[in-house]
């Protein structure tokens, strides 16, 4: 199977847009979560996060188009661009049907749909938005993309809650490695930064309270955890097999070497307690990139700051690593600017990319005392260390388990 | 005149175009890249406008602007006759 190659890093974040400024943020462990101002949250019983603003002045795309569509296209659009000129690629000189779009997101666009809800019970059906149909859908993003560039090949998108966009990639590379594309923007975007998504997210119940503190509220692995943050933006990556990768000199961060995705049909919501079938998702995705667990120099954790996962996710590492569980250094940098949901894997991916590239841990801020312990946890600031093969996990609400490996070229 | 100069003042404000893009003599499809959906957003505007009804016939993004300013100044006189 030929190697696939990661060639373009495009990201939009609350710690940043663009590559350089977002991994300015991140190393310098700078917590970008704050009150939320878009809108008046302060009755929700969790009212912090992530948040993008201005994200018209960093925009390529005209208003008549931006009235069409919802903030997760729009991010989604940004981070195509900033993807495919960090790749070196024009579209214009590829084959328009040889390429893909392969994106993640849980929830959907739901600053518009819910805007438009509103106005139809207050004006009726002439008050809707005819734009709704087609701005508020989970593919919507994958959509506005390849109308943007004239995209015409295979293209996916994946809706897997908090997996989707690591299980987006994992199928692009899937798909590249049959030869059936020359090259993919793969990844993921999601806008939860709305009133309706915030309060379905409230009544979910995994969100944290700790309003009065939104810069270390949330504290993955840390004994005074209380759940998550949310968080929005995009991360896109311009993927391509490795032979065409280097004929056209294109810079490698990486290739991606493994991947698996499982569930553990468990709950429809909580994850098995045990993390037996996490394990078995990480040495699936090992098994794959023919990668002996102690080889990895790195793992990026998925971390959604509540016992039943963190412990989970501890159990599951600690059984694939055994004894070498205390030495690879892992970490949870979402910690700095929320979890993207749909979007967080791609993230995740973007900054271990990054990691590899600058020989550097990013950390988990707000981890004062692990817990569970028995990991070597990258807290508080970042650490220099070369990372040659690294594994990042992303889960989703039902048992959802995703892994993916990734090695330097 | 006047009734073609509010089409186009709706149009720019709707779509966010700007006013020069309106050419006279040509489809609005062709002149400004008109859509489908944005079509359906344009008649409802129209007919907030004019205060008349309009159906996805009647105007159609194959029309010019002309073509449209006499249907709508048909709708309108017909009303004012009745």
């Amino acid at each position: 199977m030929e190697k696939i190659a990661i060639t373009g890093i495009g990201v939009v974040a609350p710690s940043g847009i663009g590559k350089r400024q977002f991994w300015a943020n991140i190393k310098a462990g700078r917590s970008f979560v704050k009150k939320i101002t878009r809108f008046d949250a302060s009755k929700y019983p969790s009212h912090i996060a992530g948040q993008i603003d201005e994200l018209e002045k960093y925009s390529h795309i005209s208003e008549r188009l931006l009235k069409k569509i919802d903030a997760f296209s729009h991010m989604a659009l940004i981070a195509s661009e900033l993807a495919l000129q960090d790749a070196g690629i024009n579209i214009k000189n590829e084959d328009p049907n040889l390429i893909g779009i392969f994106l993640g997101n849980a929830i959907g666009g739901w600053l518009y749909a819910e805007t438009e809800l509103r106005d139809l019970y207050l004006e009726g059906r002439e008050g809707v938005s005819p734009y709704m149909a087609s701005a508020w859908f989970p593919a919507a993003p994958q959509g506005q993309v390849s109308i943007y560039y004239g995209i015409k090949g295979f293209s996916k998108t994946v809706v897997a809650d908090r997996a989707s966009s690591l299980e987006a990639i994992g199928y692009a590379r899937k798909t590249l490695s049959k030869n059936k594309l020359n090259m993919i923007l793969a990844g993921g975007m999601e806008a939860p930064v709305t009133p309706y998504a915030l309060l379905c997210c409230n009544t979910y119940g995994g969100l944290t309270t700790d309003n009065e503190h939104p810069e270390t509220a949330y504290r993955p692995f840390d004994k005074n955890k209380s759940g998550f943050v949310i968080g929005e933006g995009a991360g896109i990556m311009v993927m391509e097999g490795i032979i065409r990768a280097k004929k056209r000199n294109a810079n490698i961060s990486a290739v991606i070497s493994g991947y698996a995705s499982n569930c553990d049909g468990y709950d429809r919501i909580q994850p098995d307690t045990n993390g037996k079938e996490l394990a078995r998702a990480i040495k699936s995705a090992l098994s794959d990139a023919k990668v002996n667990p102690e080889d990895i120099g790195y793992i990026s954790l998925d971390g959604l700051a509540l016992d039943l996962w963190d412990n989970s996710e501890v159990k599951a590492i600690k059984e694939v690593f055994g004894n070498k569980a205390k030495d690879i250094p892992v970490s949870c940098p979402k910690s700095m600017f929320g979890n993207l949901l749909g979007a967080s894997g791609a993230l995740d991916l973007i900054i271990t990319l990054l990691a590899m590239e600058h020989s550097l841990l990013p950390p988990t801020i707000n981890l004062d005392n692990p817990n569970p312990n028995g990991l070597n946890y990258v807290a508080k600031e970042a650490r220099e260390h070369k990372i040659s093969k690294a594994l990042i996990i992303s889960r989703g609400r039902g048992g959802i388990n995703a892994a993916m490996v990734i090695e330097k070229p | 005149m006047e009734t073609k100069n509010r089409i186009k003042n709706v149009l720019v404000t709707l779509l966010k175009i700007k006013p020069e893009e309106l050419k006279d003599g040509i489809s609005l499809q062709d002149s400004i890249g008109v859509d489908s959906t944005e079509m359906v957003e344009t008649v409802i505007a129209l007919e907030k406008e004019f205060g008349t009804k309009l159906s996805a016939k009647e105007v159609t993004k194959f029309n010019t602007i002309e073509q449209i300013t006499n249907t709508i100044n048909s709708k309108l006189t017909n009303s004012k006759l009745k």
